[in-house]
């Protein structure tokens, strides 16, 4: 024991003690970046990553300014506040003027001849009737590989993974469908057979108007020649879309 | 006897030397009595910190750069839908909390063709209680509304290639959120528990049923057994009022969140 320990009132902060000295202290940058292995990582590529920001922004040669262009008050505010009004204006008078039914209360022991759920599922119900394409593999001696409603049920996740999974194989910077007159033809596809389709599902409601077959086969034929159209028109367009648009940058950045 | 703690910083005599009116002396000693308690000018510095963040210095955008806002703001209204599907559900959120004071999940005996507990209270909020008719209509157009907002928002986001490079995870994000959209409005048409929606879920049963090896467990834990009943209203019931306006309301928060820190994709 010391002689401070016992008679010092101050904690001692030249070193000795267990209190760091003051000009000794680190300070938080410094504890971030004295740490070891994943945090260090983390530190490095953040700082690093502001650097960039901040040259990124010493560069630029835009016209910099404390906010973005468009006013949020009144401008943008107003016209929100209108868009906002009409909408709900509008759900206001369709609940007015169109009000919901109300079935017949629930019986196990009578069918309706027409079930169906509400429009927004008619595609996910048209899905699950497409036994008909549920293969018979042969080498399962014309067995199906899986019963009809699990087939169903399965194409529903499909088209869902398929749709989810657009942005990992459409990159690049293009934006408008007449830059990409392919992913334009597949998304009008996609918004074809999720039409004909629900006609499929809600076939039960107009019985005389189509024999069924028929209605199978456009099903699945509309989508694809929907989807040459799209991309036989953009196409065409491409060319005449593209001269405006190079037009319209080359007049703002004159080729050196 | 006890001892008056001490002021070490001497804010009664600040405040005499400041000569201020009632008001903001009033103010100033609230707030002086609540940093006390809970030392705000903490979290004053983080709310400051983040005011700052966000009127950050930024670049001039796309549309503004190329002069597009013509081309951009004619198509206004396609990019005011994700906007249109919020206030829908903000719409259902409030129409439904009313009709929740008088509906009652109850179905006992009710597939039976005898009017179930919850059908009674439908029935008698479309005609009995005073403006329970446009109640329940304001809340079921205000879902067909959202829906219909959510697909046509999806549409767009895909024909404008919104969904492209910083923005692969809203897309994924938008995707659960349409999914869970889709589920709501399903578990609200199973709640008036008439002939469509005892069928419709006699439906869902089938396709839970449907799923290999985990089907009869999904089917119980969802629908509460293989044909529709008591359970299965009580279960969707939950989910409706409950379960999804919890996952969906943090969902769509995320998702505009993200919406707001990546800015909107402007079509070039």
């Amino acid at each position: 024991m010391t002689e401070s320990d016992t008679t010092g009132e101050q904690p001692r902060t030249d070193g000795s003690g267990i209190v760091a000295p003051d000009d000794q202290t680190p300070t938080w940058s410094d504890r971030k970046a004295r740490t070891q292995g994943l945090s260090r990582l983390t530190y490095e590529y953040f700082e690093r990553a502001r650097r960039e920001d901040q040259d990124l922004r010493t560069e630029s040669s835009y016209i910099e300014r404390d906010v973005l262009g468009f006013p949020a008050w009144p401008h943008e505010t107003i016209r929100n506040l209108a868009i906002a009004s009409f909408f709900i204006g509008m759900i206001i008078f369709l609940s007015a003027t169109m009000p919901p039914h109300i079935e017949a209360p629930a019986d196990s022991s009578t069918t309706p001849a027409v079930i169906l759920p509400d429009w927004y599922l008619y595609w996910s119900f048209g899905l699950l009737k497409l036994g008909p394409l549920n293969p018979e593999l042969s080498i399962l001696g014309g067995q199906k590989l899986m019963a009809d409603r699990t087939y169903g049920v399965l194409a529903n996740l499909v088209i869902v993974g398929a749709i989810a999974i657009v942005p990992f194989l459409n990159k690049g910077s293009a934006r408008r469908p007449v830059e990409e007159p392919f992913w334009a033809a597949i998304g009008m596809s996609g918004v074809i057979f999720s039409i004909t389709i629900a006609a499929l599902s809600v076939k039960n409601l107009f019985p005389d108007m189509m024999p069924p077959h028929l209605l199978f086969d456009l099903t699945f034929l509309l989508p694809i020649v929907g989807g040459c159209l799209t991309y036989a028109v953009l196409k065409t367009m491409r060319e005449g879309y593209m001269f405006e648009l190079n037009r319209r940058y080359y007049r703002l950045r004159p080729p050196k | 006897m006890s001892l008056e703690p001490k002021d070490d910083h001497d804010h009664k005599g600040w405040l005499q030397q400041k000569d201020l009116s009632p008001v903001e002396k009033g103010y100033l000693s609230t707030l002086m009595w609540i940093d006390k308690r809970f030392r705000i000018v903490d979290y004053m510095e983080l709310l400051e910190n983040l005011y700052y963040k966000i009127n950050l210095q930024m670049p001039k955008s796309h549309t503004e750069q190329y002069n597009l806002d013509n081309k951009f703001w004619y198509w206004y209204p396609l990019y005011s839908l994700g906007f249109f599907s919020l206030l829908a559900y903000i719409v259902a959120a409030f129409s439904g909390a009313l009709l929740g004071f008088y509906y009652v999940p109850g179905a006992a005996g009710g597939a039976t063709g005898d009017p179930s507990a919850a059908y009674q209270q439908i029935t008698f909020i479309m005609t009995d209680l005073n403006f329970g008719y446009m109640l329940r209509s304001i809340h079921r157009w205000s879902a067909q509304v959202m829906t219909a907002a959510v697909f046509l928002h999806m549409l767009r986001v895909y024909f404008t290639g919104a969904y492209k490079e910083p923005r692969e995870l809203n897309w994924l994000l938008g995707i659960v959120l349409i999914s869970l959209t889709l589920v709501f409005g399903y578990s609200g048409y199973l709640l008036t528990f008439d002939q469509l929606a005892f069928w419709a879920s006699q439906i869902g049963v089938e396709m839970a049923l449907s799923i290999p090896l985990l089907g009869e467990w999904a089917a119980q834990l969802v629908f509460g057994g293989f044909t529709p009943s008591a359970a299965t209203i009580q279960r969707m019931y939950l989910m409706h009022v409950f379960l999804l306006p919890f996952i969906v309301t943090a969902l769509i928060a995320i998702h505009i969140g993200i919406v707001w820190m990546q800015g909107i994709a402007e079509p070039h």
